[in-house]
């Protein structure tokens, strides 16, 4: 008598190719994504903590260079710039670190302390720009004027 | 003499599966991290600056304060607006979980419009969690695109 074997069921096999496309785009896209943060940057500093001085530390008082930027107009879209409580360098950002510039020339060293004191309504942008105008001439020792409430 | 037949076809074929399984794992870990990183930052129109530097702020343990929507200020912090004492004790929070070997900064991402009272607030509440590290983020800006917009 004649046996029949039952015939093994054909193999199914997916279309491989088009979910490995499919897969590299998506790859391709979030490898890429991340690299438009890089259009981003930080500037840097460190800020005093409110706790008072360590008792028995020595003060040490330099004359810090300072920075004031006022607002202006209605709701501070324009900014005023007085440098060291003399100099009005009106709304120009060049001319401050024309005069910053001319401090370090003059001798002052990269960590003499530049205080930022910005008026309260002034915007963030020209607290930037600022600090900015500091880190170009060369000074790396820039803090921030803040109200003690 | 005996004369040697070639073996195979000749067709070789490559072995796909460990490959997309590395793919897989690749492209889930960049979904993953792109998801983390979007909980943190809000929308802002950054301050352009000409100095501002690259930094791998993975190295550290940041806070990243979102300060948006200039016309009616407000402080985003993962997502959730705080006022100046919550953000203090979120600060604070976050801090008792740093190690003493670790550094920790606060990354403050302020739309280039807010009015300096609102960056000092956020200041204050730094400093009072003890926080020193502040790093401001910004649009890095070519000197040379600069001065050619200028021009125009």
């Amino acid at each position: 008598m004649r046996v029949f074997r039952p015939k093994e069921p054909p193999k199914m096999q997916p279309p491989m190719t088009p979910m490995i496309d499919c897969t590299f785009n998506l790859l391709i896209f979030f490898i890429l994504t991340p690299s438009f943060s890089m259009t981003e940057g930080y500037l840097t500093t460190n800020l005093p903590t409110t706790s008072g001085p360590v008792a028995g530390k020595k003060q040490i008082d330099v004359q810090r260079i300072k920075i004031e930027l006022l607002d202006e107009g209605p709701k501070g879209e324009r900014v005023s710039i007085v440098l060291n409580d003399n100099q009005n360098l009106g709304d120009n950002f060049d001319l401050l670190r024309d005069a910053l510039k001319k401090l370090r020339d003059q001798g002052l060293p990269a960590n003499h302390p530049v205080l930022l004191s910005p008026t309260m309504a002034c915007r963030h942008k020209y607290v930037v720009k600022g600090f900015d105008q500091a880190v170009y001439a060369g000074f790396s020792e820039i803090h921030f004027a803040v109200p003690y409430q | 003499m005996r004369i040697k037949k070639p073996g195979g076809t000749g067709v070789v074929s490559v072995n796909m599966t460990p490959m997309i399984d590395m793919v897989f794992n690749l492209l889930i870990f960049f979904i993953l991290t792109s998801q983390f990183a979007k909980l943190e930052i809000e929308e802002v129109v950054l301050p352009p600056s000409l100095t501002a530097v690259s930094k791998d702020y993975t190295q550290f343990r940041n806070v990243v304060i979102n300060i948006v929507s200039p016309d009616s200020p407000h402080i985003v912090v993962f997502g959730q607006t705080l006022t100046l004492d919550e953000l203090t004790e979120v600060l604070k929070e976050r801090k008792a979980d740093v190690k003493s070997t670790e550094t920790m900064n606060v990354i403050l991402r302020a739309d280039a419009e807010i009015p300096y009272e609102e960056v000092a607030r956020a200041m204050l509440a730094t400093g009072r969690a003890q926080i020193q590290g502040w790093w401001i983020q910004t649009e890095i800006v070519d000197p040379d695109k600069l001065a050619k917009e200028g021009q125009k």
